[in-house]
């Protein structure tokens, strides 16, 4: 058991490696890539000092905080579009019954697609993530937490995106829904939850988990609760152990397309 | 003789359209903008999504704005809350009507994939004919969206005071110049695919210019000193003014905004055609 998962883990990092040798073909796109994402992010440093004028807080966050949210919210991000660019287009690969090619290959079906293309800007989101929360002096331990929620915050975003990326074994034009989902827990995401009450608040935590993914761990990350962090985990297992069911649930309604393709 | 007759009567006929085509060059782009039109009503549904996506945006903006205005009847940069919120909806508004990636997507789309070589041998333009599309589709989205916006505006804010309904035309030129600045600056930059491999980077930055300084906030909300660098830039011609004559319409204002959008399309259109033109010959260097 233990190895299987071992040799699952060794090919998933092995296709990562060649996605991003794959992609520095083209070393100038490459580099130019990365470092416009890096500059990019940093544009919306600008309406959060605008806004830390008018008022000293934004929904009890201050700019140590907004840093934090955005650093948080920048990793995760780049960490799932990384190692698992592919599940963001997965409505796609399933509607046009492109999976055939992953189908015949003697490694798990869903490591094998997940892990099949990376998002090169999304280094330059991971180092801008990093770069930001180190500026913001998080001490040796709370780094370490950083890394954690950095992890179970891709975890959250890749099995979200898996979730609402298999319904399209059931539904058509779901990959409109999951493109726009996926990106409603970035937008909301970067703005603190203060300004959010009621119901809002609780759909903001568990239905589109935003607060799982980066409010929880921003809140620890200021003051650490064993709790909340037990909560997170649990989250991020339950949500991932729900999509990974229901993509092989739906793997068995699945129909080729008769496309003749092939992976190199 | 039948043949020299038919031959003499084709002659006849290419002379005629080529006539009414000099007459009226415009008239190409006229067919092209009525069928992208058309072709753009059939996938009218596909907006639904969008109507989604803008209603998070300003939602967020209403929670935003309503916990940074604490007081009622409070004033930041010389705006209510009411006129702040209002002034979003529309930058919004103008940003995902028009779709401007779309644009810019495919032209450098089709440089990457050689597709150019085809366009450019056509009987128009090359980015003449992106525009006029580009315009076409447009025409769509943006009513949609505008009586969208009209509708979570008026519910969830309240309609916006003192509108002046007169000055409908005028604003409605300043938004339709504003989109197509905002699509021939998109097009210069996208042309730059014809030296570098993927222009998409700088498309980023020039959208997160326009988005955090020009979408998120008016420009009196910026420190005094840095007011008239922005009003250089094309967030004053694109997002800013359109939206400002909306929230607070005056008949100064609106001159002074349609003469900068006349310089800057002026200056923007020959820009666009000179970057076409020495790209096109740096196609041609390549082989195509």
């Amino acid at each position: 058991m233990l190895t299987a998962v071992k040799n699952q883990m060794r090919v998933c990092l092995l296709s990562v490696k060649y996605n991003i040798m794959r992609e520095m073909v083209n070393k100038v796109t490459f580099l130019t890539n990365i470092c416009f994402m890096l500059l990019n992010n940093a544009t919306f440093l600008v309406q959060w000092i605008i806004l830390l004028r008018l008022r000293e807080d934004v929904g009890g966050y201050t700019m140590r905080e907004i840093m934090l949210l955005w650093g948080l919210t920048a990793t995760s991000f780049g960490l799932s579009h990384i190692l698992f660019a592919r599940v963001f287009s997965l409505s796609e690969l399933i509607i046009k019954g492109k999976l055939d090619s992953f189908l015949v290959q003697p490694k798990n079906v869903l490591v094998s697609v997940l892990t099949s293309s990376t998002d090169i800007s999304a280094i330059g989101d991971f180092l801008y993530g990093v770069v930001i929360v180190c500026i913001c002096r998080p001490g040796v331990g709370g780094f370490f937490l950083f890394l954690l929620f950095a992890v179970t915050g891709a975890v959250i975003f890749t099995s979200f995106a898996l979730l609402l990326g298999s319904l399209s074994f059931w539904f058509v034009r779901m990959d409109m829904v999951q493109d726009q989902m996926v990106m409603n827990i970035v937008s909301f995401a970067t703005y603190p939850d203060g300004i959010f009450n009621g119901v809002t608040r609780f759909l903001l935590y568990f239905v589109i988990p935003a607060g799982m993914t980066v409010w929880h761990p921003v809140h620890m990350l200021v003051r650490f609760e064993a709790g909340m962090l037990f909560t997170v985990l649990g989250y991020a297992g339950g949500l991932t152990a729900l999509a990974v069911a229901v993509f092989y649930k739906g793997l068995k309604r699945y129909a080729s397309g008769n496309l003749m393709e092939a992976r190199l | 003789m039948e043949k020299r007759m038919e031959s003499s009567a084709l002659t006849d006929d290419r002379s005629r359209r080529r006539r009414a085509a000099g007459c009226m060059p415009w008239r190409k782009y006229a067919v092209i903008y009525k069928s992208v039109l058309l072709e753009s009503l059939q996938y009218a549904a596909n907006m639904v999504m969008g109507f989604f996506s803008y209603f998070i945006f300003i939602f967020i903006f209403v929670k935003l704005w309503g916990y940074i205005y604490q007081t009622p009847g409070e004033l930041i940069a010389g705006y209510t809350k009411e006129q702040m919120i209002w002034y979003v909806m529309m930058t919004e508004m103008i940003w995902f009507g028009s779709n401007a990636a779309s644009v810019a997507g495919e032209v450098s789309g089709s440089i990457r994939g050689g597709n150019i070589a085809y366009l450019m041998n056509r009987p128009y333009h090359y980015t003449l004919y992106v525009l006029t599309k580009y315009t076409g589709e447009w025409s769509v989205r943006l009513p949609m969206y505008m009586m969208f916006a009209v509708v979570i505006g008026t519910v969830m804010v309240g309609p916006l005071p003192r509108f002046p309904l007169a000055a409908v035309p005028g604003m409605a030129l300043c938004v339709v110049l504003g989109l197509t600045i905002n699509a021939v600056f998109k097009i210069c930059i996208s042309l730059l695919s014809f030296w570098i491999e993927d222009a998409t980077p700088f498309q980023w930055l020039y959208d997160k210019l326009l988005l955090v300084v020009g979408t998120m906030f008016p420009v009196e909300i910026f420190p005094i000193a840095l007011q008239p660098l922005f009003k250089l830039t094309p967030i004053y011609t694109v997002c800013y003014g359109p939206a400002k004559l909306i929230v607070d319409f005056s008949s100064k204002k609106c001159v002074e905004i349609l003469a900068a959008q006349a310089v800057y399309l002026a200056a923007g259109g020959a820009l666009m055609l000179l970057i076409y033109k020495k790209g096109v010959k740096k196609l041609y260097v390549n082989g195509g």
